[in-house]
């Protein structure tokens, strides 16, 4: 178990670690100057070696990776160009916005996305079930920053019942969680419907159900109890997906959140701050994924960590 | 992939085959209409109708943009800002500009599909390929696909094409190459699956007898098998390569010339939402029409029944 954990923190770590690295290189390979868009078009040469001094961006690219990776170490990954402050504080100031968000999201996306499946599960091929599932094609084709802009316009400027934007009042967390868990049901839905009919459709099933199991008891605890890791799987990682932020829906809504922090952090190509907010995500994606390894044998105690079997 | 064989149908009347000649058995035709695989069958063909329709509803006008008569999506009027729809000939009305909304919608529709054609184009090859050595050859070959695709599933994904895009610079060819790298792990890995059962069948054992090379035994024998699904796949990520792009092109890393694409029409019209609907309602229409009508579309070709090969 121990050995097991370990394991996966080391691999964890080189996820984070390789991510960085990828991050680090594209950032030098491209094409532009972070000196000129930081010390503006009109400065003269002399201010952008300055510049370039201060960041020590004329220093040559192994020499900066070195010096990158001992402030990775440090986890103190230097200045943020347009915030002057330290990158990593910036970065984590914003966190809990995203995670609040993300938290609220994947919570009302499991509270409709579970019972909505195992509906659809238990009458496959009914009008009503046909008419679900294509509400939930609907669901996954909609562009999120589209139905963002379409509740923001309906809920808070026409019927003005919630802030149209940032995060003031908790009232303000409803429409960002809403556009996010649209599509996050309609995928997690249809999964949960798939898994279900496969289990319904399974032997072991026949049998309860000719031995006399109520019905609820075979939905709820033969069959979901038998879809529950991937189904948890599933939501684990939109989780941690949504940690990475969920850009287009803070974009939409102004979310103070890591989201909107890293178009801007591009905008500007402010260096540590692109770095220090994949760092810091990467790190906790990471963690989440880690987090839903362990709770495995919870939910099905046929797993033991560290075995074949979820190696 | 599941086949789920139970159907809620009434007890003695297997939901099958139906006769042929009148036989003694109890199943009328009745029974057989509405026997599980029957509605499957027909959820299944409204699915492929319904979804053509709307695919094609989308695409013809965006193929035929130039041959229709609209004026230059990129002709500014300032005379006519912002006229509602049906006003002076625009069917969708003008934005700020007053460049006409139906026009720029269909020419920007042109990049957008472009660009989700290629980039499908591109990240199926790259699946195929890549999730087929791996299943067949196995060994280090496998290890080193399978340890990519992890590694990539556990990248922020939206961010990393952001980075990316931002630092080349938003032209066409970097963000059919991005959204292609974002979406080959899922045509891969379901190939490499796929792969895995077909080469212990023992078609393969016979080429492998017959002294063909191991290529040659994954090209000609074990891809033309496992193509057809996997090219089902491929269709429904052409529906999610569209709402990447617009995604993208939306937080302003989209394509600028020759047109705007629907993320940026969309996002140009945001300010003017309490004044003009128009402006972000339609284009946003036209691109969920489209992405039902694909995703429909590949929904209604997995779910359909197999048909039998003819002679076999």
């Amino acid at each position: 178990m121990t050995n097991y954990i370990l394991k996966r923190l080391g691999q964890g770590l080189l996820t984070v670690f390789l991510t960085v690295s990828t991050v680090f290189i594209l950032i030098r390979m491209a094409p532009g100057d972070p000196a000129v868009s930081y010390a503006g078009p009109l400065a003269t040469t002399e201010q952008l070696d300055a510049v370039r001094e201060q960041f020590g961006l004329n220093k040559p690219v192994l020499e900066q990776y070195w010096i990158f990776l001992q402030q990775l170490f440090t986890g103190n990954l230097g200045q943020s160009y347009s915030f002057q402050a330290p990158a990593m504080v910036v970065v984590a100031e914003r966190m809990p916005y995203t995670l609040t968000l993300a938290t609220a999201a994947i919570l009302l996306t499991a509270v409709v996305a579970i019972p909505l499946g195992v509906w659809m599960s238990r009458r496959p091929d009914t009008g009503r079930e046909f008419g679900v599932n294509v509400l939930t094609i609907a669901g996954q084709s909609m562009p999120d920053f589209w139905t963002g802009i379409m509740l923001l316009t309906g809920f808070a400027v026409l019927i003005p019942i919630f802030p149209a934007s940032g995060f003031a009042t908790w009232g303000g967390l409803v429409l960002p969680t809403i556009t996010i868990a649209i599509l996050q049901i309609a995928l997690i839905s249809r999964m949960v419907r798939r898994e279900m009919t496969a289990n319904f459709a399974a032997p072991y099933l026949t049998v309860a159900r000719s031995r006399g199991v109520r019905n609820s008891m075979l939905t709820w605890r033969y069959a979901m109890g038998n879809s529950a890791i991937p189904v948890f799987t599933a939501l684990g990682t939109r989780f941690a997906a949504m940690l990475n932020g969920v850009v287009v829906v803070e974009v939409v809504f102004a979310w103070p959140g890591v989201g909107s922090l890293i178009v801007r952090a591009l905008e500007t190509r402010d260096y540590p701050l692109i770095q220090a907010t994949v760092l810091l995500t990467a790190l906790l994606a990471v963690g989440v994924q880690l987090l839903i390894d362990l709770a495995y044998p919870l939910l099905d105690p046929r797993v033991r960590l560290g075995k074949a079997a979820t190696a | 992939m599941s086949l789920d064989t139970a159907t809620p149908a009434g007890p003695g009347s297997p939901a099958g085959q139906p006769a042929r000649q009148p036989s003694p058995s109890a199943v009328t035709k009745a029974d057989i209409a509405k026997a599980g695989a029957t509605r499957r069958r027909n959820a299944a063909k409204w699915k492929l109708i319904v979804g053509t329709i709307c695919t094609l509803l989308v695409m013809i006008p965006i193929i035929l943009a130039q041959e229709l008569p609209l004026p230059d999506a990129n002709f500014q009027d300032l005379s006519a800002r912002r006229l509602p729809p049906l006003t002076d000939g625009h069917l969708f009305g003008t934005d700020q500009l007053g460049r006409d909304l139906l026009s720029r919608v269909l020419h920007g529709g042109q990049v957008s599909l472009t660009i989700g054609v290629l980039a499908v184009l591109v990240s199926g090859a790259i699946g195929i390929i890549l999730g087929a050595a791996a299943g067949y050859f196995g060994g280090w070959v496998d290890t080193v696909v399978s340890r990519v695709l992890e590694a990539q599933m556990s990248l922020p994904l939206l961010m990393m094409l952001l980075l990316v895009v931002a630092l080349f610079g938003p032209s066409i060819p970097v963000i059919t190459f991005v959204i292609a790298i974002a979406q080959w792990p899922e045509v891969a890995r379901l190939t490499r699956s796929m792969v895995l059962v077909e080469r212990e069948k023992p078609y393969v054992s016979a080429a492998r007898i017959l002294g063909l090379h191991r290529v040659q035994i994954l090209i000609q024998h074990i891809i033309p098998n496992v193509i057809k699904q996997a090219t089902l796949v491929v269709l429904l990520l052409l529906a999610q390569a569209v709402l990447l792009e617009s995604a993208l092109s939306f937080l302003g890393a989209g394509p600028q010339r020759p047109f705007a694409t629907w993320g940026r029409i969309i996002s140009d019209g945001q300010d003017y939402i309490t004044t003009s609907w128009w402006m972000v309602t339609l284009p946003g229409l036209v691109i969920v029409l489209m992405v039902v009508g694909v995703n429909l579309l590949g929904d209604g070709l997995r779910d359909r029944p197999r048909r039998k090969k003819k002679g076999a």
